[in-house]
C-alpha cells in the first residue's frame, strides 16, 4: 500500500461513524498528530502527516472505522498520549489517525476483586487522583506518568519505575478489549475471564497484543490491577566515587530480597554531569560524586521501616555514601520531571542550545552493564566528533529486583540532538549509530528495547536478527490478523510479511 | 508567509523550540481546556509546536488562529512545565505559554483574522468603555459608579480603588464589600473620575492596540487625580496593572499596585479590621488562576479564611488546584461558553466532593460561571467572594 485513498466520500463515512464534531481534516489537527517527543528530521515533518483524524468515543466506532479502512485499504494509526519514544504513533503512510484521548472514562472500580476498568485514553495520574480516594492506586509509574495514557502503555508494553514492587504494564493490565485489524472486537487476557490474573487456558494472547505498537489493532477498554495505596514510601540515594563500585552496589541492592524494594536506578557520570547543569532544583552534591544509585521502597509502615534500615546498610556496606534525606526524598519526588531539559544541551565549546532528548533503551543483564556502557558511550562519542549537534547526556539503568522474573536492567543512553540543525547527513549518521547501539545490546545477549519498542529507523533493522525464528512467526501472525496491512503499516518492517502480494 | 508572520516566527522560534524539543506534554493534564476537549490542538505544547510548523511552512496563522481560542490563560501549563521547574531563571527562560497565546492572538488580529465573539466584544467595549457585561444592566460611563450608591465615596486622592467591569455592573456586592471593608479599617481611598476597562481582556484576545488605549486613558485619569496607589480586588486587573501596563509605559509607570486580598490579610493581622461575627459555613477556597498560578499568591486568602470565626475551612492544597480553573478567563467564555460551563462544572463538582456548602473565590470573573454550575449540583453550592464573606464576619453586610 503506498498512496492514501482518503477521499471525500470516505470522510463522509467517517463523519457518519464518529459524528461531525469528532472528525478533523484541517491542517492543524493533522500536523499536530504527526509528532512524538523523539526527534525526527523536522524538515521531513510533512511526510508523516495523517490525512484525517478521528476522535472516537466508543469501541464500536473504532471497529467501524477499521472496517471502513479495510474496505478502502486505508492505513490506520492509533494514537494515545503521543509520548512514545519510538515513533509508534507517527503515521508513516498518512491515512486515518485514530486518537483515543476522548475515551478516557473510568468504567468500573471493583474494590472486592481489586480491579479498575478504564477506557484507553486515560492517564495514570488522573486515574490515581480518583482511585486514591478509595485507598487504592494503579501502580504503573513510568517517567511519563503525567502524560502517557493507558492505550499507549499497552501499545508499547512499558516499564514502571516502581515495577519491582508492583510489576510493569504487562503485569498490571489484566485483560483488555481490542479491535482487530479487520474490525472484529475481541477480549484478551490470561485465559478468557476479564478479571483473572493467571490462567493456563489456551495461548497467552494477552502478551501478543502487548507492545505491538498499533500494528495488531486498537485497544478500546482495559481491566487494570489495583493495589493498596502505599502507607509508607522510602527513598535512599547513594553516591559513589566510580562506576565500578556503583554498579556492584546496584547488584547487591537489587538482590537484597527485600520485598518492598520498588526500584533501583543507577546513574553514571555523564548523566550526573547533565543533571547538574544549571538546574535550579538540583540539590548540589559534592564534586567527587561520580555516580548515584537511587532506591525506593513502598509498602506498609511495618514493612518499610525495618526494610529501609537493611537497605541503608547494604548501600553503605557496598561502597555507597548515603546522600541524606533531603536529596533522596526531593530527587525521588521529582523523578518524573528530570528527563528532557532541552537547555541542558551543550555544543562541544560549551554553548547552550536547545536540544531534543533521544533515548535508546535496551534490556541488559546486570553482569553485562559495564561493557555495554563503555561501547555505547564510544558510539555516541564518535558521532559527536563528526557532528557538533549531538551531546551525550549519559546513561542510567534501572531494575526492579533481580529476584523477580522481570529483574532485567532497562539500560538507557540519552543523547541530546540539536534538532533545529539536523540535516540529512547528520540524520543518517544518527540512524547508523542507533543500529550500532542495538547491535551491542544483542551482542551481549540483551534485547534492543526494554520499554519503548524497537520500530524506529536504525534499530528496527536488527529486529529480525534479535528474534531469529520468532521473526518469521511474527510476520505470519501479522499477515493472518491483518491481511490487508491496514494497521500502522510500515512499522516494524512488517511490510515484509506481504512481500510478493499484489500492490 | 506574510512579513508580520515572519517577524513573529523569528521572535518566537527559539522559545517554541524549547518546548517542541522537550515535547513531553506534562502540561497537558493540568490544562483545564484540554481536560475537557481532549483535543491535541488545544494543548499548550501544540501552541508551541505550531510556531515550529509555521517556520517550516506546514501551517499558517489561518490554520491555527481558532485553536488559540482554547486557552483561559490560567498559567497551569507554565508551572507544570519541567523547563520552568528546573531551569527557570538560570537561562532567563521559562516556558511562557500565556504570553505566546496572547502573541498568536495578536498576530491573528493583525492578519485580519477575527473571532466573531471577541470582535463584537471589543467593539462594544470600545463604545461603552466598559465590558459589555451580560444582562439588563446599563453599561456606560454614566453608570460606572452606580455600584457605590449611598457609600459616599470621594473621587480621586492618593489611593484609588479600581473596580473592574464585572464588579461594577454585575456583581456589585463585591465592590461594595470592598469599599465598606476599607472604610471600616480606616483606609482612605477614592474612585476614578472616569474608569475605563483595564484593557486586559482586549490584550488577551489579541486586540493589543485597543488594550493600550484603555490603559493610556486609565493612567491619565490616575495622574489627573494625583493617584499613587491603586487597590485592585480583581486578579485580572492585577495582571494588567503589574504586567501589561509596565510593558506599555516602561519606567514612567510608577504606581504602587495593591492587591486587595494581601491588604486584607494585613488589616486583619494588625487588628485594623476585626472579624467578630461567626460565619457558620463549611467552605473551600477556589484558587483563582491569576493569583495562585500566575502570581504565586495562595497564602493570603487562606490566612483570611482561617481568621473568620465559626467558619469550617476545608482546604485543598494549592498545587492540587493547578489543575482546576473556573473556565472564565482568557475570553473563553465568549467564544466557547460550553467549555467554560463544563470547566466550571468540574470545579464545583470537586468542591462538592469535600462536603462544603460554600465555594469561596477571590476572583469576580470566576463567580458567574461557578455560581451557575454550583446551583445545579444535587447539594447546591453557594459561591461567595472572599470579600463578601469577610464583610459578613466584620458586621458590614449591605442593607440597601
Ligand atoms: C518524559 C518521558 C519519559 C518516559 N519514561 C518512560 C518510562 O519510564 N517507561 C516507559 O515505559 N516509557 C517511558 N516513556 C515513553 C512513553 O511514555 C511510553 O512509551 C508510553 O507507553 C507511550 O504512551 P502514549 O500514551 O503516549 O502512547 P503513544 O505514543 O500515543 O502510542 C505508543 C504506541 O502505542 C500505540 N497505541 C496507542 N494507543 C493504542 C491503543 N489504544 N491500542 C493499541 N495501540 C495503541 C501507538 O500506535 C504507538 O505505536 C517516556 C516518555 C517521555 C516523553
Ligand atoms: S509546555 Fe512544557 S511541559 Fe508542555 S510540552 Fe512544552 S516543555 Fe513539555
Ligand atoms: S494557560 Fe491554562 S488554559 Fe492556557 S494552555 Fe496553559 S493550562 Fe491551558
Amino acid at each position: 500500500m503506498t498512496a492514501t485513498l482518503v477521499t471525500d466520500p470516505v470522510i463522509d463515512e467517517l463523519v457518519g461513524i464518529c459524528g461531525p464534531d469528532n472528525v478533523f481534516t484541517d491542517r492543524s489537527s493533522r500536523v499536530n498528530r504527526a509528532r512524538v517527543p523523539a526527534p525526527f528530521p523536522v524538515h521531513r515533518w510533512a511526510e508523516h502527516v495523517p490525512d484525517v483524524v478521528v476522535l472516537p468515543t466508543s469501541a464500536e466506532q473504532i471497529s467501524e472505522v477499521v472496517k471502513l479502512a479495510n474496505r478502502h485499504r486505508i492505513p490506520v494509526v492509533p494514537r494515545a498520549g503521543g509520548t512514545g519514544l519510538t515513533d509508534g504513533a507517527v503515521p508513516l503512510r498518512h491515512g486515518i489517525l485514530v486518537d483515543v484521548k476522548l475515551m478516557n472514562k473510568i468504567l468500573e472500580i471493583d474494590l472486592d476483586d481489586r480491579t479498575v476498568t478504564v477506557q484507553p485514553g486515560i492517564n495514570m495520574l488522573k486515574l490515581n487522583e480518583e482511585l486514591r480516594q478509595h485507598g487504592v492506586i494503579y501502580p504503573d509509574d513510568p517517567a511519563s506518568y503525567p502524560c502517557s495514557l493507558v492505550g499507549g502503555r499497552i501499545g508499547t508494553s512499558g516499564w514502571s519505575l516502581i515495577g519491582g514492587r508492583y510489576g510493569h504494564t504487562r503485569d498490571l493490565v489484566i485483560s483488555f478489549q481490542i479491535v482487530l485489524p479487520t474490525g472484529e472486537l475481541i477480549w484478551v487476557g490470561d485465559g478468557g475471564g476479564r478479571k483473572v490474573r493467571k490462567s493456563s487456558t489456551g495461548y497467552q494472547l494477552k502478551h501478543l497484543f502487548m507492545g505491538h505498537q498499533g500494528t495488531l489493532g486498537i485497544v478500546t477498554e482495559a481491566v487494570l490491577e489495583l493495589v493498596p495505596r502505599p502507607e509508607a514510601e522510602f527513598a535512599a540515594f547513594f553516591s559513589y566515587p566510580d562506576y565500578e563500585t556503583a554498579w556492584r552496589s546496584t547488584g547487591a541492592l537489587a538482590k537484597s530480597g527485600l520485598a518492598t524494594l520498588a526500584g533501583v536506578v543507577l546513574f553514571d557520570e555523564w548523566k550526573l554531569d547533565y543533571l547538574r547543569r544549571d538546574d535550579e532544583a538540583y540539590i548540589p552534591q559534592p564534586d567527587d560524586v561520580r555516580c548515584v544509585v537511587a532506591t525506593a521502597m513502598y509498602g506498609t509502615t511495618d514493612e518499610v521501616r525495618p526494610g529501609a534500615k537493611r537497605l541503608l546498610r547494604i548501600g553503605t556496606q557496598t561502597g555507597g555514601a548515603y546522600l541524606g534525606d533531603e536529596i533522596s526524598q526531593g530527587d525521588w519526588a521529582s523523578r518524573h520531571d528530570r528527563y528532557a531539559t532541552p537547555l541542558h544541551g551543550r555544543l562541544r565549546d560549551g554553548q547552550v542550545v536547545p536540544m531534543s532528548w533521544h533515548c535508546e533503551d535496551a534490556s541488559i543483564n546486570w553482569s553485562k552493564l559495564p561493557q555495554v556502557r563503555r561501547e555505547w558511550h564510544d558510539i555516541v562519542a564518535r558521532l559527536g566528533d563528526r557532528f557538533r549537534i549531538f551531546d551525550d547526556w549519559g546513561m542510567f539503568a534501572y531494575t526492579n529486583g533481580a529476584f523477580k522474573p522481570w529483574g532485567d536492567y532497562l539500560t538507557e543512553i540519552d543523547v541530546g540532538i540539536w534538532e533545529q540543525e539536523l540535516d540529512d547527513a547528520a540524520w543518517d549518521a544518527w540512524v547508523t549509530a542507533k543500529r550500532d547501539i542495538a547491535a551491542v545490546a544483542i551482542a551481549y545477549g540483551g534485547s534492543i528495547s526494554a520499554c519503548h519498542g524497537a520500530c524506529r529507523a536504525g534499530e528496527v533493522d536488527l529486529v529480525p536478527e534479535e528474534l531469529g525464528g520468532g521473526w518469521e512467526v511474527m510476520k505470519k501472525v501479522k499477515r493472518v490478523l491483518d491481511p490487508l496491512n491496514i494497521m500502522n503499516p510500515g512499522k516494524y518492517l512488517l511490510d515484509q510479511a506481504y512481500e510478493g502480494d499484489e500492490p | 508567509m506574510s512579513s508580520t508572520e515572519r517577524e513573529f516566527v523569528e521572535q518566537w522560534r527559539n522559545a517554541a523550540y524549547n518546548c517542541y524539543s522537550s515535547g513531553h506534554k506534562f502540561c497537558r493534564e493540568v490544562c483545564p481546556v484540554t481536560q475537557v476537549t481532549r483535543n491535541e490542538v488545544h494543548t499548550p505544547t501544540a501552541f508551541h509546536a505550531n510556531v515550529v510548523a509555521m517556520e517550516k511552512g506546514l501551517l499558517s496563522i489561518e490554520d491555527v488562529a481558532r485553536d488559540y481560542v482554547h486557552c483561559t490563560q490560567c498559567g497551569a501549563c507554565e508551572l507544570r512545565c519541567p523547563n520552568t521547574l528546573f531551569t527557570g531563571d538560570f537561562y532567563r527562560f521559562r516556558t511562557r505559554t500565556v504570553q505566546l497565546v496572547k502573541a498568536v492572538r495578536a498576530l491573528a488580529v493583525d492578519s485580519g483574522i477575527h473571532q466573531p465573539g471577541w470582535q463584537r466584544w471589543v467593539e462594544e467595549t470600545n463604545r461603552q468603555k466598559s465590558e459589555p457585561v451580560l444582562g439588563d444592566v446599563p453599561v456606560s460611563q454614566e453608570h460606572v459608579r452606580d455600584w457605590a450608591a449611598g457609600l459616599d465615596l470621594p473621587v480621586g486622592g492618593e489611593t484609588i480603588l479600581f473596580c473592574d467591569c464585572e464588579g461594577a455592573f454585575h456583581r456589585t456586592s463585591v465592590p461594595r464589600a470592598a469599599a465598606r471593608i476599607l472604610q471600616a479599617a480606616g483606609v482612605e481611598f477614592g474612585l476614578m473620575r472616569e474608569q475605563w476597562c483595564c484593557g486586559g481582556p482586549a490584550a488577551e484576545m489579541g486586540y493589543a492596540e485597543r488594550a493600550r488605549e484603555f490603559a493610556r486613558h486609565n493612567v491619565e485619569d490616575w495622574r489627573a487625580v494625583g493617584a499613587k496607589r491603586i487597590i485592585v480586588f480583581d486578579p485580572h486587573d492585577y495582571i494588567s496593572f503589574t504586567e501589561d501596563y509596565p510593558s506599555y509605559f516602561g519606567d514612567e509607570y510608577d504606581f504602587e499596585i495593591v492587591l486587595f486580598v494581601e491588604l486584607l490579610a494585613e488589616l486583619i493581622r494588625t487588628g485594623r479590621l476585626a472579624l467578630t461575627r461567626p460565619v457558620e459555613r463549611v467552605v473551600t477556597y477556589h484558587d483563582a488562576c491569576r493569583l495562585n498560578k500566575r502570581k504565586g499568591i495562595h497564602e493570603a486568602p487562606r490566612e483570611v479564611l482561617r481568621a473568620i470565626p465559626g467558619l469550617t475551612f476545608k482546604d485543598v492544597d494549592h498545587v492540587t488546584q493547578w489543575s482546576y480553573c473556573s473556565g472564565a478567563g482568557g475570553g473563553l467564555s465568549i467564544e466557547r461558553p460550553d467549555l467554560t460551563a463544563e470547566i466550571s462544572r468540574r470545579r464545583v463538582e470537586q468542591a462538592g466532593g469535600l462536603g462544603v456548602d460554600t465555594l469561596v473565590s477571590a476572583c469576580v470573573w470566576s463567580e458567574r460561571p461557578l455560581t451557575e454550575q454550583g446551583g445545579k449540583l444535587d447539594q447546591p453550592l453557594e459561591v461567595m467572594d472572599l470579600l463578601e464573606i469577610v464583610a459578613l464576619s466584620a458586621g458590614l453586610e449591605d442593607t440597601p
